[in-house]
């Protein structure tokens, strides 16, 4: 399908882009982390993160496939709403911006999501809420591996395969050198490549088509793209706000950064991030809409960013949508390697099977964790199984679920753990039943209804008291049946 | 009901701009965050 036929550049070109950025990011990453004291230092960086950083990383770990390709790709499937949609992702970074305060003043101490949701909710709820949360985490982390592996084919004609292959290496190998130090340094970086990267093509894209052309066209061949009324494309917006709220309300990624940020950091790191977050969807997504005016044959739909670049701006081009990509790949990558082996490290094997692991123990496991997992979704990466968006959206009817047992259990103190389990495990179950009768584009936003039903009646009809001191009296002993 | 092409203009012109703004921001809090030892 990605034939070597369709790539633009010149292999070698490939392997040089690809080996300058990857001693990049592994010789900062190895530089960063030389600085990383201990377990809090390896996993949320000593807990002393600035706004700069701050910021930047939580933008460059939200921009990752998802935008560079994937908002493209929606932008070709579903038009004007494709990219709107995706823009919606922007909110759950800002509502999440009160909540990284609220949880910086109730855990001081804490370091990851799942310690809240067992000292909140207990153990049954806590190890359904893992499994969730390592599932999307896993999802997450398979689909941007197989993005750098088409998008390294699209480009260059390399095997996809052996592009997959670099790119996760790298991401493990920096993650594995200097830990969250290492991925938020790295992401400033990445951050302003991305979005100096992603300027240029849009810029480059108008002037070369230009507005009028674009237009005229798309509503010449492809009429829909331009349709404000698409039911399925309106659907897919508000599916995306809740998707996108889910992500971050309960990903251990959007959590580690909370703790790991200064006091006072964590509320205007995240508004800010989502606030400038909000446009790159649509800047990247558009150029989709030149698909028409420029007569391109796309082979399949998550290979139209790059062939559009390539289409319009020849080598150059070519070369710097795989700089921007890649950037934002091995952002988001690294951020998913580092926070999902955190929580398998302090829920998994010092919450299940090693409850007296000290710190040093801790320390040393946790870049074999981070190992072991690079190398478990390089095996799941290796058969390309589907569209990006498909697996993604997979994943949004279990991530959807835990956005009320999240929230409640922050705010209300009447949130019980029954309600916060069922809410899960019936939002996950219906919103399933929806994503396989109905259509991707509505999985999340059933589940977040059906869970917000479940949470407001179980608090109602069983209100619990919670004592919020609990929380920061820090309990990491994991679980105690 | 289709997008103008006034509309689409102004919703990319701006999502352009601020997606311009928002290295320059980013490099302002940087320096700041420098200057105050607060960057780690």
């Amino acid at each position: 399908m990605n034939s070597i036929d369709n790539a633009v550049l010149n292999p070698a070109i490939g392997w040089v882009i690809l080996a300058v950025f990857s001693v990049l990011w592994v010789v900062l990453g190895y530089y960063l982390g030389k600085r990383s004291k201990g377990l809090e230092g390896f996993m949320l960086a000593g807990r002393k993160v600035g706004l700069a950083l701050g910021t930047a990383t939580a933008m460059a770990t939200w921009v990752t496939s998802n935008t560079t390709m994937a908002a493209p790709q929606l932008a070709l499937q579903m038009g004007i709403w494709g990219m709107l949609g995706y823009s919606l992702g922007s909110v759950g970074l800002m509502l999440f911006a009160p909540l990284a305060k609220r949880i910086h003043e109730l855990m001081p101490g804490g370091f990851t999501s799942g310690d809240f949701v067992r000292l909140r909710y207990g153990n049954t709820t806590w190890r359904i809420f893992l499994a969730i949360s390592l599932f999307y985490g896993l999802g997450w982390l398979v689909s941007m591996g197989m993005a750098g592996g088409v998008l390294v084919n699209a480009l260059t004609g390399i095997d996809y395969k052996i592009g997959m292959t670099v790119i996760l290496a790298v991401c493990v190998m920096y993650t594995v050198l200097g830990g969250l130090r290492a991925v938020i340094g790295t992401d400033f970086i990445q951050t302003i490549i991305i979005l100096i990267g992603i300027s240029l093509l849009a810029w480059l894209a108008i002037t070369e088509v230009g507005f009028d052309n674009m237009h005229s066209a798309a509503l010449e061949h492809r009429p829909e793209l331009l349709n404000l009324l698409m039911p399925a494309a309106i659907m897919f917006l508000f599916n995306n706000l809740f998707f996108g709220i889910g992500e971050i309300f309960h990903s251990n990624v959007w959590w580690s950064r909370a703790f790991a940020f200064r006091k006072g950091v964590g509320f205007k790191a995240y508004l800010i991030a989502g606030l400038f977050w909000m446009p790159i969807p649509v800047v990247a997504g558009f150029i989709a809409l030149t698909v028409p005016a420029l007569e391109i044959n796309v082979p399949a739909a998550d290979m139209v960013g790059p062939m559009v670049a390539a289409n319009l701006l020849g080598t150059t081009g070519a070369i710097l949508v795989f700089i921007v990509v890649f950037a934002a790949l091995a952002s988001s990558l690294d951020s998913l390697l580092a926070a999902t082996s955190d929580l398998i490290l302090t829920d998994i094997y010092k919450g299940h099977f090693r409850p007296q692991a000290g710190d040093a123990e801790l320390a040393r496991a946790a870049r074999f964790v981070v190992l072991g997992l690079g190398l478990f979704a390089w095996i799941l990466c290796w058969p390309r199984l589907t569209t990006l968006a498909e697996l993604l959206y997979f994943t949004g009817a279990f991530v959807a679920s835990t956005i009320w047992p999240i929230a409640s259990g922050l705010y209300w103190k009447k949130a019980n753990p029954v309600g916060a389990a069922a809410a899960m495990i019936l939002g996950t179950g219906i919103g399933l039943v929806c994503y396989f009768t109905i259509g991707f584009y509505v999985a999340a936003l059933v589940s977040a209804f059906v869970s917000m039903l479940v949470v407001l009646l179980s608090t109602w009809l069983m209100p619990a008291s919670f004592d919020w001191s609990r929380l920061s009296s820090m309990d990491m002993q994991g679980a105690k049946s | 009901m289709t997008i103008s092409i006034t509309a689409l203009t102004w919703l990319v012109s701006i999502a352009l701009f601020v997606t311009v703004l928002a290295p320059v921001v980013l490099l302002i809090f940087w320096i700041k965050d420098l200057k105050e030892g607060t960057l780690w």
